[in-house]
């Protein structure tokens, strides 16, 4: 029948031309965010629904009371899947007016045009942040600040007392530089016949920052972990491997699999955050009898940090308000009550000093807090904003294969660097 | 004379007897239908379609062809892409962990489809008998399938995990600890062993609804010819299912080739040691998705997996019709 025929040449001309119709650019939004502040504006937290629904209720509260004639539309995601969400909204056009992210996904969005430069849009606000907070979310290759600093974390090193007392160590003295940890490891699995591993994961890029590695070249177009520095932590790991002093399931582990392995005393240490000691105390008391707490470990002198933001969409039609809603959740007066809740620590200059963060009563948990507040103030974010997924991955699969001795770790790391320079050319 | 009836004349005997519902061709001389009806009967059947039809375009043939355009861009996600003719298909050509995927989804394919070919089948015999209790073991075989494969899979990696259950009986009777999570084959092996496991019950009861309709009396006549229950299984039971064997293996094969969460729940988002357990499906994933996804090379992937697909699907209703020649 001609009809039929027509019709089904049709539908395959319009379900092949429908998808290339979507190859079209993406036009950057204006980075003018003058004007009347009102209007209705969407609001995307990253899991924070489940505990603090009445902390960013009120925070809404707040704001629509100091502007009137705006509407915050709050919607949370789920951590799973968190980065997918908002590549489908991004691809489809539907990317919140706000959004919290970290560097790594602002780098993406900010070099497809849909981060509103920050630099340009609100600069009055840049002097209220720590200034390494409010270069966390630059890009590489663009000119500007893609995201408002939020919370920032760190954390010490968490060791297991009665696994190091079992080895022959000293558990008040525990290891302070990388040197002496592979010493430990070293030791704990001689003395338990590869029965108790020091720990449960594969060194990262932030491990390769920690030590001393440069990571990338000042311009930020190619990588450079496998400098010899680099191959100097891989070998040391190697050594930790061959002598079961990793966990037999290291070149598999998740950071969520790691702290697994902690709480139920399998892997002697762990590096972590302040969040994780209430989580002991709840879930492992018997771990948090034995529970040991040092600084993070570090070759450079300056701690790890992981940096929360909340950027606006360049692409917003309310962005006025989206850019006082992302500064209203980020100034020092929301992030000290946030803070108050829950252990993070305010991004805001000045706000580290507060006695909340100076003072200890005794605890542990204020110990912690101080510790990581003090460390914070010279704390850098070791991972590169351009390091994606699937370079994650690479690297991850080269550390793996360089543990299991199927190539050398100069080799491994060549390899790494070749893949990530690759997909950084591809990004 | 000749007196007119409704169907005919009596002098020119019965009339042909007429259909009840008349078909386009042979519609009664003389009844006319209305010129509205007529002109729109060929639309018919696409406007009772249409439904399914709008559905399977908008959730089938579009992303399918939307994917086949794809592989030959090089699309990102937030990127639009360009032509790029087969780059994507020579760069899977020198692309390691491409080879690494095919491997290990054809020998998923090669360990899973037999066992759930054959499982099943000896389960759904020996559920058929009827021995007091044998409901309770019936649905116990199917809980597996109803169960979510999230959940599943998390249970199977505490019981095999370096510390797990199966690891503590294995070195309690002096066996010694195995590294069924941290070997690449014996990971490999252990989510086929998933994959099995979660099968047979689904399996089984596709088994038992052609087991119930292989007759009684050829397995009595073949005991009273002499036949033992082996010979009584491969001359009447094999034969009976025959087809229904077929359609085991041709649906187990296809959702093995594409197997995804049994692999990543227990090799973990890496794909297990240097990534050597990733299957092409997890490889689709890595690729494809998250703000840098490579959208274009991902699709690129994905028609070698439909292409792999097709061709198992005809390998096997191939090998069925070289049987019933």
């Amino acid at each position: 029948m001609r009809i039929n025929r027509r019709a089904v040449a049709a539908a395959a001309v319009i379900a092949v031309v429908l998808p290339l119709s979507a190859c079209g650019g993406s036009e950057a939004g204006s980075a003018d965010a003058s004007g009347k502040v009102e209007g209705e504006i969407t609001f995307q937290t990253w899991n924070l629904q489940a505990n603090f629904k009445d902390y960013f209720n009120g925070l809404i509260a707040d704001f629509e009371k100091q502007h009137p004639g705006t509407d915050v539309k709050w919607v949370d995601r789920p951590a799973e899947g968190y980065a997918d969400k908002i590549s489908a909204d991004a691809a489809g056009g539907t990317l919140p007016d706000v959004v919290n992210v970290s560097p790594d996904l602002v780098a993406p969005l900010a070099k497809a045009g849909l981060a509103l430069d920050l630099d340009k849009a609100a600069p009055q606000y840049k002097k209220e942040y720590l200034l390494g907070a409010w270069d966390a979310h630059r890009v590489p290759g663009a000119e500007g600040t893609y995201a408002f600093p939020w919370y920032l974390n760190t954390g010490p090193l968490f060791y297991n007392k009665r696994l190091l007392r079992d080895a022959g160590l000293d558990p008040e003295k525990p290891p302070t530089t990388y040197g002496e940890v592979f010493d430990a490891g070293l030791k704990m699995a001689r003395q338990s016949k590869g029965k108790v591993a020091a720990l449960a994961n594969v060194p990262t890029i932030e491990d390769f920052g920690r030590y001393g590695v440069p990571l990338m070249n000042e311009e930020g177009t190619a990588f450079s972990f496998n400098d010899p520095k680099g191959v100097e932590l891989l070998t040391r790991y190697k050594e930790l491997y061959d002598a079961k002093a990793l966990d037999p399931q290291a070149l598999t582990a998740t950071p969520e699999s790691s702290g697994h392995k902690f709480l139920t005393e399998s892997v002697a240490m762990n590096p972590g955050s302040a969040l994780d000691l209430a989580n002991f105390k709840k879930q492992a008391p018997s771990l948090y009898e034995n529970i040991g707490i040092t600084d993070q470990i570090t070759s450079t002198g300056k701690a790890n940090m992981y940096v929360m933001g909340v950027m606006v969409n360049a692409q917003s039609k309310r962005k006025p308000a989206a850019v006082a809603f992302a500064h209203f959740v980020t100034d020092a007066t929301r992030q000290m009550e946030f803070a108050k809740k829950v252990a993070i620590f305010p991004s805001t200059a000045g706000s580290l000093d507060d006695p909340y963060f100076t003072e200890e009563d005794g605890t542990d948990e204020t110990r912690v807090r101080v510790a990581a507040a003090k460390s914070l103030k010279t704390a850098v974010n070791y991972t590169p904003v351009l390091f994606s997924e699937q370079m994650k991955t690479e690297l991850r699969n080269a550390v793996a294969r360089a543990l299991q001795g199927k190539q050398s770790p100069a080799e491994a790391l060549d390899n790494a660097v070749r893949a990530c320079d690759r997909l950084l050319r591809q990004s | 004379m000749k007196t007119p009836t409704a169907t005919g004349t009596i002098t020119s005997g019965p009339a042909p007897a007429e259909p009840l519902v008349p078909g386009p061709g042979r519609r009664p001389a003389g009844r006319r239908t209305p010129r509205g009806i007529r002109r729109h009967l060929p639309y018919s059947p696409w406007l009772f379609a249409a439904p399914g039809l709008l559905v399977v375009g908008a959730f089938s043939l579009y992303p399918f062809l939307s994917t086949l355009v794809n592989a030959f861009t090089d699309r990102r996600t937030l990127v639009p892409g360009e032509f790029v003719g087969l780059a994507n298909f020579r760069e899977l050509l020198d692309d390691e962990m491409f080879w690494i995927g095919l491997r290990n989804s054809s020998l998923y394919v090669l360990g899973v489809v037999p066992a759930l070919v054959i499982l099943p089948l000896l389960l759904a015999m020996l559920v058929q008998r009827h021995i007091p209790g044998i409901t309770f073991f019936r649905s116990a075989f199917y809980t597996p399938v109803v169960a979510s494969i999230v959940v599943v899979g998390l249970i199977w990696v505490w019981m095999l995990d370096d510390r797990g259950l199966v690891n503590s009986v294995l070195e309690a009777v002096g066996v010694g600890r195995v590294g069924f999570l941290s070997d690449q084959w014996l990971l490999l092996l252990s989510a086929m062993g998933v994959t099995v496991w979660k099968g047979l019950g689904y399996y089984m009861i596709i088994y038992l609804a052609a087991l119930a309709n292989v007759p009684r009396e050829l397995h009595e006549a073949a005991a009273v010819d002499g036949a033992g229950p082996m010979r009584r299984f491969f001359t009447v039971t094999v034969p009976a299912v025959r087809s229904t064997m077929v359609l085991v293996g041709a649906l187990s094969s296809v959702a093995a080739f594409k197997v995804f969460s049994e692999v990543y729940l227990m090799a973990g988002p890496s794909g297990g040691p240097a990534g050597e357990d990733t299957t092409l499906v997890m490889l689709v994933q890595r690729v494809g998705t998250g703000l840098s996804g490579r959208v274009g090379y991902a699709s690129a992937i994905s028609v070698v997996v439909f292409v792999v697909t097709v061709a198992l699907m005809l390998l096997v209703l191939r090998a069925d019709r070289k049987e019933d020649a």
